[in-house]
């Protein structure tokens, strides 16, 4: 797994690992994108799931397993992962355009409506995005959850936004 | 000479954890730590902690000490601050030498009934040329500056190590307004949770897996004004013809973590070594109590792991102390125990747990073993499990 | 070893105890670290060998080709942690 040597996973490393939402399931709107792939002790995402949605159980060691179809997309596991590893994913966006929002927790935070350049797995930029939403209510406890449009194709690849 | 029931050395997780079940138990419990705040390196610790939901997982390491400190208040534990322990001496007295506000420090003597060791850890160094330039420095170090010091260590870092201190410990460096120039590892892969290498990897800090740094470079300031790493063969060693040059102005060393000794040494606790748990550590019971009766141990000074295992192995310390001063019932303290035990399985279990847990069970095995406890109780630890 | 392992680098910064006088105290029998701290006084300085222990450890591992077990850990004797003379006669250890 490239993950063990570099730090990243590639799309399809990813897909092997994780049950990815399908494409009936992107049609439909915002959806978690899971990319938890070891076996670590954690569960908070479990209990942050109102829905339901998000199945971890015993023991606690399991990857989570997300049930597409009870995920609204709200967001609410993304600020609550410790690994920063839960997206939402949204290619019903638009036409064109798709959102991804991720936890952004670098100053400064950014602000609807700000430019910013889009990176993937790999901190490379792959394209222009918009800032579309910012939340950071105190239930997220410093981390804000930021969500940015941006070209449809880069919706697997973006994955967080060039500090700074 | 002044008497307490129960004295516990450290104030980090596991021996706020072991103060906390002691005094509610009713115990006088003294709680000694050099620093100037308890807490250990809780507070340090900026980040949300992995863990169960049900206990304190996605809280921030900060809180988490927050929330420590108002428990131990509640138990009426007595506090110490800026005090150090310089000696265990036979018969269970203590030497301190003990900070007071405003006035010079005076050595005490403590006589406790029972003692809890939970001393903690301190960073292993890396030699290389040039590792004793200012600029070079350990992780933990680094990670104080930025988070309990605000300042930062460097503009440009680079961090040796990617452990998951190594990989936590360059987050926060950018995100204290640090580059992190590269994260240098001598294995071929990465040690820590891939979750916090992805976190550094999005940001942009390149990874060299089966790298390591073999010179500090020193400037006209007589500081680190670069690095220069090389690819490592098997042993770790640098394969001469691979070098390459990084520009940085301090380089943080991640190479682990190794189990203050000193008290368990002097109070004549057996030790085992362990390399899963960073060193030689005190052999211990499923109680925590060392080959010394009425001396326990707790947290990374038991064996490095992490603050939640440090946590839950803080309570089998102070449940087992305030048993043994017939504070707790056989009977209760058994059950707290048993679900103490279940949660340290489960946070000991997965890829990167099974070995600590085979090696806290043999190190369980060797105190039944050489402390010279009866067959009938050496079950009684296998059953823990 | 590589050249990077040069023999006059320090190792114990509290004593300035280099690499080739480690050696020198392996050479001359020291089979551990204790063996090592009693020859050299690496280990023996204010920080009591918290920061060379290990690297004390690995070098005699390297030399003599044993286990970091078989290598040891050094002795502790109070006062563990540095104090002045004024408090140690100021106070009474009873």
């Amino acid at each position: 797994m490239s993950l063990i040597n570099t730090g990243y996973l590639e799309y399809e490393e990813l897909k092997a690992v994780q049950k990815l939402p399908g494409k009936e399931r992107y049609k439909k709107g915002p959806v978690a994108v899971m990319e938890c792939v070891q076996e670590i002790p954690c569960n908070p995402c479990e209990a942050a799931c109102k829905f339901g949605a998000i199945h971890i159980g015993e023991p606690i060691t399991n990857l989570p397993a997300l049930d597409g179809e009870a995920c609204t997309g709200c967001g609410a596991c993304v600020s609550k992962c410790p690994g920063l590893a839960i997206f939402i994913v949204n290619k019903a966006y638009s036409e064109t355009s798709a959102t991804v929002a991720f936890p952004y927790e670098y100053f400064p935070t950014p602000m609807a409506g700000e430019k910013k350049k889009a990176v993937n797995r790999k901190g490379e930029v792959v394209c222009e995005g918009m800032v579309v939403k910012v939340m950071n209510p105190r239930a997220f406890d410093h981390t804000p959850v930021v969500t940015v449009e941006i070209p449809k194709e880069f919706a697997d690849e973006v994955r967080s936004i060039q500090r700074g | 000479m002044i008497q307490r029931d129960v004295l516990v050395v450290g104030a980090g997780p596991a021996g706020l954890a072991a103060s906390i079940e002691a005094g509610k138990a009713g115990a006088a419990v003294l709680l000694v730590d050099l620093n100037m705040q308890p807490g250990g390196q809780l507070f340090k610790q900026i980040h949300k902690f992995f863990g169960s939901s049900a206990h304190r997982s996605g809280t921030r390491g900060y809180d988490i000490g927050e929330q420590l400190l108002r428990e131990a208040l509640e138990a009426a534990v007595e506090i110490w601050m800026q005090s150090t322990v310089i000696g265990i001496f036979p018969g269970n007295k203590i030497g301190i030498e003990r900070g007071m506000d405003g006035k010079e420090k005076e050595l005490v003597t403590v006589l406790a009934r029972k003692i809890v060791i939970a001393t903690g850890a301190s960073e292993n160094a890396i030699r290389f040329k040039g590792w004793t330039i200012p600029g070079v420095m350990g992780a933990g170090a680094a990670q104080t500056m930025i988070n309990v010091n605000h300042v930062r260590p460097g503009k440009r870092v680079v961090m040796l190590g990617s452990g998951n201190v190594g990989l936590i410990v360059s987050y926060q460096l950018l995100q204290a307004g640090c580059d992190v120039a590269a994260l240098v590892e001598a294995a071929p892969g990465i040690g820590g949770y891939a979750v916090h290498a992805a976190k550094i990897r999005r940001a942009g800090v390149p990874i060299y897996t089966g790298y390591t740094i073999v010179e500090a470079k020193k400037g006209k300031d007589g500081c680190v004004c670069g690095c220069i790493i090389a690819k490592a063969d098997d042993k770790y060693d640098p394969i001469p013809g691979t070098e390459e040059a990084i520009e940085c102005d301090a380089i943080t060393l991640a190479a682990g973590l190794k189990p203050v000794m000193d008290l368990p040494k002097l109070a004549g606790c057996t030790l085992t070594y362990s390399s899963a748990f960073g060193g030689y550590i005190p052999i211990h019971n499923d109680r925590m109590e060392t080959s010394q009766k009425g001396i326990f141990t707790a947290g990374d000074a038991a064996g490095v792991e992490e603050a939640n295992t440090a946590l839950e192995e803080g309570k089998l310390a102070g449940i087992s102390a305030a048993e043994e001063l017939n504070l707790i019932s056989k009977k209760k303290a058994d059950i707290l125990r048993k679900e103490i035990w279940e949660r340290l399985v489960s946070l000991r279990s997965g890829p990167f747990g099974e070995r600590r847990l085979k090696e806290k069970e043999s190190v369980l095995k060797e105190y039944a073993k050489r402390a010279g406890i009866p067959a009938a109780e050496d079950q009684e630890v296998e059953k823990c499990h | 070893m590589s050249e990077y392992f040069s023999d006059d680098m320090i190792v114990c910064r509290c004593e300035e105890i280099t690499v080739a006088e480690i050696k020198q105290a392996i050479k001359e029998g020291a089979k551990d670290v204790v063996g090592v701290k009693r020859r050299v006084r690496a280990g023996m300085g204010l920080c009591q060998g918290r920061t060379c222990e290990k690297l004390v450890q690995q070098l005699i591992v390297r030399e003599l080709s044993v286990t970091p077990k078989e290598a040891g850990t050094s002795s502790a004797r109070p006062p563990v942690r540095p104090v002045t003379f004024g408090e140690l006669a100021g106070g009474a250890i009873d």
